[in-house]
């Protein structure tokens, strides 16, 4: 699945649809998970472990691991759920806004969302 | 019978909350962003209502995909902070209009609404935000809650004309229940924003400024939007915005705005607030 797919009129903007559900539904399990502080020291404790539990592809064990959000998003990862990491591994939104935008930080929160 | 007051619509970003937890009120980033509430925070001091219906999302913190109700209607005591990965906020628990909540559930359906019927539930950002936006943070809130969770995540979303609807059954209930409670609606989420994909960090304050003039002018042109438009405009989160409209169709065609509140960003997103009556029952002196 690319982030182009035909389904997305938007340029740039994945719809979370069916089809992304779907393939999304390991990670953001994963992922809504860690709502339960046993399962965010779990994740401290042993992440690869914790990732096995819900079953994720290589694939997808690489990106979270490498916290790669544009890939979670690309294999079906949804905002909302992933987030959820930065509780357990501190990142703010803006650096994940800007990871996905492929932008340097500081260009991000000016030249996107205009900060002076 | 029960009385509508008034029609509020707040942005409910997460990280205003976060801003708040760590004592950030008057840093650059956000005291223009606050100061900008204070007239709304007056306002509901001075009318005091009694109940406030607030539709909102939740964003993947109380429900999961596994179940996704597109409306879903809280008729619960109470309505507790939930876990969304940081452990509960620290706010006080919300007290639920158990009697209202079972009202407007009837009268949904009798209109052809089925909504989830939740009697237990945990309430994300999505609610707390506007109440401590409005409210500040009591240690006991002044008012009752009626939550109106819309699915706005996992499509297919409903269509915002639907949204628009439901706001009249809302009204037909209000006016049909049996209190001398004063009700006022929340209407939250938005504006523009986008947190996924390459289009991350888009905002469109141009079209946040005019969506907060025809929320009160013009609110059959929102409603009549697809939500590809909404995306578009307000980006892939920012179609949130069309719970807005539940709120503006409980209220009459003509509304005279109260105060209005626009800043960008907070955190990621274009935030925005409103405060509207009827017309007809705005005090003459003020409304003119």
């Amino acid at each position: 699945m690319d982030d182009k797919d035909a389904s997305d009129r938007i340029p740039d903007t994945p719809l979370f649809d069916r089809k992304r559900s779907l393939a999304g539904y390991r990670i953001n399990k994963m992922a809504m998970g860690l709502s339960k502080p046993e399962n965010r020291e779990a994740f401290r404790q042993d992440e690869g472990a914790y990732l096995d539990r819900f079953g994720l592809t290589p694939e997808e064990k690489e990106a979270v691991m490498s916290r790669n959000w544009r890939e979670m998003v690309r294999l079906g990862g949804n905002l909302f759920f992933i987030l959820k990491i930065s509780a357990v591994d501190p990142v703010r939104i803006t650096e994940i806004g800007a990871h996905q935008a492929g932008m340097d930080h500081a260009d991000f929160l000016r030249d996107r969302l205009g900060k002076k | 019978m029960a009385k509508l007051i008034g029609g509020l619509g707040t942005s409910h970003v997460p990280s205003i909350a976060a801003a708040l937890d760590k004592g950030l009120r008057d840093t650059p980033d956000w005291k223009a962003f606050f100061d900008g509430y204070i007239p709304g925070q007056d306002w509901v001091k001075e009318h005091r209502p009694d109940v406030a219906v607030v539709i909102f999302n939740d964003h993947g913190n109380t429900f999961f995909l596994d179940k996704v109700p597109t409306f879903a209607v809280g008729c619960a005591e109470e309505y507790r902070p939930v876990d969304e990965g940081w452990g509960p906020r620290p706010i006080a628990p919300f007290k639920g209009e158990v009697d209202f909540s079972w009202h407007f559930i009837d009268t949904l359906v009798e209109n052809r609404f089925d909504p989830m019927i939740c009697q237990e539930i945990e309430v994300d950002h999505g609610l707390q935000v506007p109440m401590e936006l409005f409210w500040g943070r009591p240690a006991e809130w002044p008012v009752k809650v009626v939550p109106i969770f819309v699915n706005v995540i996992q499509y297919p979303i409903p269509l915002p004309s639907r949204c628009y609807e439901m706001g009249r059954v809302l009204r037909q209930a209000i006016e049909s229940y049996d209190s001398d409670e004063r009700f006022v609606i929340l209407g939250t989420g938005g504006l523009s924003h986008q947190l996924q994909g390459a289009r991350a960090g888009f905002v469109n304050p141009e079209a946040d400024q005019a969506f907060l003039k025809d929320i009160a002018d013009n609110p059959d042109k929102l409603a009549a939007m697809s939500r590809e438009q909404y995306v578009e405009m307000f980006g892939s989160e920012g179609a949130e915005l069309m719970m807005w409209l539940v709120m503006r169709g409980a209220m009459d065609r003509d509304v005279v705005v109260r105060h209005k509140h626009y800043f960008v960003p907070a955190s990621m997103t274009g935030a925005g607030m409103i405060v509207m009556e009827n017309k007809e029952a705005a005090a003459p002196a003020a409304a003119a």
